[in-house]
């Protein structure tokens, strides 16, 4: 009982993490129809960042992390600007191949900018929680907590406020949108900045419990649009169940049936829940 | 004006005559290595070692052939750990940049893909780190290894940890690459001689940098002592990651990281008490002065401390240049091939060999070093005692298999 627990804990952790790449995208993809797939490279060029303001500028974490969050939200809005809005009203496999050019050169950033060497953020969270021989890192317990806290304001903002309400009128109808007076050139911008925040936390928090390489963002991203299937295209909930149930899935397949196969089993299982539920596990029929 | 026309006429006429007699030649040598990607750890330093080599050669006046001298330049292309751009980077610097011969080589896979060819070429060969047995068992006699193979040290690393009084063992490692698994191998048929059983096998990937799963079942079967198998930064991850969930059994590993790629993973007090058993390498406690001055150098140079495994390549670059000397042809391939073979350990040497027969390789191009225990305390990993490794032996079992 205590391996299971211990397994579902490691999965939770890792689920966070999915859980903001699946958010990031789920938006995009829900209220502007674009598969982003530079969303995995931006993430990582926020973990980087926040290495470098930490580790070679001598910054505090915290900080560091919210000078990455605005730098991230501001490179949304450019890519918005620069790469999409040209292509909003052009074929679907346009904005299909900017993503794919935008991957290769946010990649290409990085590598310029970063080096090719693997970084780790420092972080002085080194305790151990144990509770009934179930043991939870100090940095584990803040990945989760950060996540939950940015779960739920995402939540409340597209729940509660005019600016969500606008986001999801322009989701639900563009048109009627335009009707009602929204301004529907600054939604994208927003979706994209808040987009781009969330992928530059997972990036912070995949840095920091792991590591950041190139390449790292694509394995993500992959995670990520899993996710978005599994639990339901631009279905926020979804996202939040999707990665949940994939980071702990990949936890109790590498735990009790073989680590080598995890990604495997992670992927049968979403194949399987969506032969059951072609719409995933939170979306609409 | 005039005094320095004159002067510098008489230094441009003395340069003029001495060439007359003996002439400054270049000789281009090329290192095939991971330069990029997770191998790096074990590349790059290996790719930079040759370059340092190559400088400090030419500087001790280069290669003396017959009335020539040859000054050293290095052509370096990344393989990525990767057996097709191994295949593709030595082709073309044997095809393209003419160079015959071939240095660095960290990694197994991609050095398995270029022994498979090298044999036809009018090339040779020099292997660093990759420590997959069967290179140095297809009787490739254009090619030479400086690093003993990995289950040379499996063997005695096996016998060291049975002698702590452990019975109960559990592995995680990257067990699908072969050499990790030779050495696992080794090492269990070793451990099992004193009545030891591996309870686990547990398995990660170059790139998986989350072993908290594998581990957690590990702690649940209660192990006696974990072994840890694998590059340097997924096991620095499993280090790491086994004090996070409160494992507190001896740590046994065979990665050859230095402190500082550690140190980039996990703390030192995550890595307090963990023993590396792998061949002695650069290890400052004991090394000779060959190896503080390669420290001081290359730490001078790049900035940083070299890897424990990356005086492979060094070792290759001074090798090659006494090879060459001695077979008095820098054209005559199969000359200084054989030349390789019958060198002995030379002065330059960082690595502490031993010698086959008094040679530094042997029959079969393999040289060997002495396998050792090393313990992480305080920040540095401090050679703790040499493990029992007979060369000879193995260097006879070695030649046994195809």
């Amino acid at each position: 009982m205590t391996e299971i627990l211990q397994q579902i804990i490691n999965g939770i952790a890792i689920g966070g993490v999915y859980v903001l790449i699946a958010l990031g995208l789920t938006i995009v993809f829900g209220i502007l129809g674009i598969a982003h797939f530079a969303h995995g490279s931006v993430s990582m060029f926020g973990g980087y960042l926040t290495f470098f303001l930490v580790a070679q500028q001598g910054y505090p974490l915290i900080l560091a992390i919210l000078v990455a969050l605005v730098v991230g939200m501001v490179l949304g809005v450019l890519i918005e600007l620069l790469a999409y809005r040209p292509v909003r009203n052009a074929n679907h496999i346009n904005a299909f191949i900017v993503a794919l050019g935008l991957t290769m050169m946010v990649e290409g950033i990085n590598l310029q900018f970063f080096g090719a060497e693997q970084v780790v953020i420092p972080t002085d969270a080194g305790r151990v929680f144990s509770i009934g021989g179930v043991t939870l890192p100090e940095l584990r317990l803040y990945v989760i907590l950060a996540a939950a806290a940015l779960i739920l304001a995402m939540t409340i903002f597209v729940e509660k406020t005019k600016t969500g309400q606008a986001i999801r009128a322009v989701a639900e109808n563009r048109d009627a949108a335009i009707l009602m007076g929204i301004n529907v050139q600054m939604i994208p911008l927003i979706v994209f900045a808040i987009s781009t925040a969330l992928g530059v936390a997972a990036g912070v928090m995949v840095g920091s419990l792991f590591a950041i390489a190139p390449g790292v963002g694509e394995g993500l991203v992959v995670k990520g649009f899993a996710v978005l299937i599994l639990g339901g295209l631009g279905s926020i909930p979804g996202a939040v169940v999707g990665g949940i149930v994939l980071g702990v899935t990949e936890a109790l397949a590498a735990g009790f049936i073989s680590s080598a196969y995890k990604d495997v089993i992670a992927f049968v299982v979403m194949i399987a829940v969506l032969l059951l539920r072609p719409q995933g596990l939170m979306g609409r029929a | 004006m005039k005094i320095r026309a004159l002067l510098g006429c008489s230094a441009a006429t003395l340069m003029l005559v001495g060439g007359a007699h003996a002439a400054e030649k270049t000789l281009t040598i090329g290192v095939a290595d991971a330069l990029t990607g997770g191998a790096a750890v074990y590349g790059l330093p290996q790719a930079n070692s040759v370059e340092m080599a190559a400088d400090e050669i030419n500087a001790a006046g280069g290669i003396a052939v017959g009335d020539d001298t040859y000054m050293l330049d290095v052509i370096v292309y990344d393989d990525k750990a990767n057996p097709t751009e191994a295949t593709n980077a030595v082709r073309k610097l044997i095809d393209r940049d003419g160079v015959r011969y071939i240095l660095g080589f960290c990694c197994s896979g991609a050095t398995g893909a270029v022994a498979s060819f090298i044999e036809y070429e009018d090339a040779v060969m020099l292997v660093g780190n990759a420590a997959e047995r069967s290179i140095t068992t297809q009787g490739i006699s254009n090619l030479v290894r400086t690093r003993p193979p990995a289950d040379y040290t499996g063997a005695a690393a096996g016998a060291f940890v049975a002698k702590q009084g452990h019975k109960r063992i559990a592995v995680l490692g990257a067990l699908e690459t072969s050499f990790y698994a030779s050495y696992v191998e080794a090492f269990e048929e070793e451990f099992k001689k004193s009545g030891g059983e591996v309870i686990a096998h547990e398995v990660f990937a170059s790139k998986d940098r989350d072993m908290s799963p594998q581990l957690t079942k590990i702690r649940e079967m209660q192990p006696d002592a974990l072994l840890v198998v694998g590059y340097v930064e997924p096991a620095a991850f499993a280090y790491r990651q086994a004090t996070e969930l409160g494992m507190d059994v001896p740590r046994y590993g065979f990665t050859s990281g230095s402190e500082e790629q550690f140190l980039r993973v996990a703390s030192s007090e995550q890595m307090e008490g963990v023993w590396d058993l792998r061949p002695t390498e650069l290890t400052l406690q004991s090394t000779t002065d060959a190896g503080l001055a390669y420290h001081a150098n290359y730490s001078e140079r790049f900035g940083d401390a070299p890897s424990p495994s990356s005086p492979y390549a060094y070792d290759q670059a001074w090798a090659l240049k006494h090879a060459i000397e001695a077979a008095g042809s820098v054209e005559d391939t199969e000359a200084v091939a054989a030349a390789l073979r019958e060198l002995e350990v030379f002065p330059e040497a960082v690595m502490q060999y031993l010698p086959v027969e008094g040679k530094m390789f042997d029959q079969n191009g393999q040289a060997y070093t002495a396998n050792g225990a090393f313990q992480w305390q305080e920040g540095h990993w401090v050679f703790v005692e040499e493990l029992p490794s007979d060369q000879e032996a193995y260097s006879r079992f070695l030649s046994t298999v195809n």
